[in-house]
């Protein structure tokens, strides 16, 4: 005979689950109940607006007066900043350089 | 599947350190355990980092507020057990969670400190239970405890077991090993020795058992 206890094994037969209610209706009576003892939400809300633009790089060029005024009038003409005429103007470029 | 969320609105009361301990026992004794992160300290998930999970276990992160009631749903059914571990405030989160539970577990450690603010989720299981009609079992394990028991511990024992509070034997003890699971990853069985080690996992192994007899209990 020998004094070690059984090992500790699990009948994962007699882990059964049982029904929990998921209603909103449920979820709202439970929430009500949770801010009655400060159980508050605390989840961060989304932001509202516009999201950030992923153009955050920024360049210092510095061109000829009558070109920042053309670059300036062409953004407006088409709705769109003058980073976007800048990169497309990048794009040109390195396509020119590849000599496709 | 039996869910156990593992809930106090008290920080570094020992919730974490109870999880991985729950979790890592119940599936080296052959259960399938899911574990959900719900703190965004992330405790669990960078104990799931340090190593591979041991088998028999998943861990899941990022679960909030919105989708906790779904998250848990997915995972309970028959076979294994849920494990959820809550993060260290009073939060929406926590009163979801403790609504889709089989058993609520609230670590403490034996101050008075932590027998206040654990003892709000314990008035918060009253309410839902109202609120929902059914019973929530919950229990108190004694954390980060020394061999000797001080006066202080044995006064809330006793005045939480006067209130009819269910108190899980043993209680989990302050040791070396269980503050390392954080360090090493894994399980108790997998790490390298940290103090007296037969005793860490005689003391957790024990503390599993005393969760799974309630959640058989809970089933019936």
């Amino acid at each position: 005979m020998s004094d070690q206890p059984k090992p500790f094994a699990v009948d994962i037969k007699q882990l059964k689950s049982r029904p929990k209610d998921t209603s909103p209706a449920a979820i709202q009576s439970v929430d009500r109940a949770g801010e009655q003892h400060g159980f508050v939400a605390r989840d961060a809300t989304a932001r509202r607006g516009r999201p950030p633009s992923p153009r955050t790089g920024q360049v210092h060029a510095k061109v000829l007066p009558h070109i920042a005024d053309e670059i300036a009038a062409e953004a407006t003409r088409r709705g769109v900043t003058q980073g976007i005429l800048i990169e497309e103007a990048w794009a040109l470029y390195l396509t020119h350089k590849s000599g496709k | 599947m039996p869910v156990v969320v593992i809930a106090s609105p008290k920080g570094g009361s020992g919730k974490s350190t109870s999880a991985v301990l729950l979790g890592t026992e119940l599936a080296h004794a052959g259960a399938q355990v899911t574990m959900l992160d719900c703190d965004p300290n992330r405790s669990l998930s960078l104990w799931g980092e340090r190593r591979a999970l041991p088998p028999r276990m998943t861990l899941l992160a990022d679960v909030t507020e919105s989708d906790i009631v779904k998250a848990i749903q997915k995972h309970d059914a028959d076979g294994g057990i849920v494990i959820v571990d809550l993060e260290g405030v009073a939060s929406r989160l926590v009163s979801r969670a403790i609504s889709q539970a089989d058993l609520v577990l609230t670590p403490m450690r034996a101050t008075t400190l932590d027998a206040t603010i654990g003892a709000r989720t314990l008035a918060l299981i009253g309410e839902e239970e109202e609120a929902l009609g059914r019973s929530i079992r919950h229990a108190v394990v004694f954390t980060m405890t020394r061999g000797i028991e001080s006066k202080q511990h044995r006064g809330i024992e006793a005045s939480l077991g006067g209130q009819g509070v269910d108190i899980v034997q043993p209680a989990l003890m302050e040791r070396a090993a269980f503050s390392a699971l954080f360090e090493f990853g894994g399980d108790l069985r997998s790490m390298p020795a940290q103090g007296r080690m037969e005793e860490a996992i005689k003391n957790a192994s024990a503390f599993a058992q005393a969760i799974y007899q309630r959640l058989t209990e809970a089933a019936q």
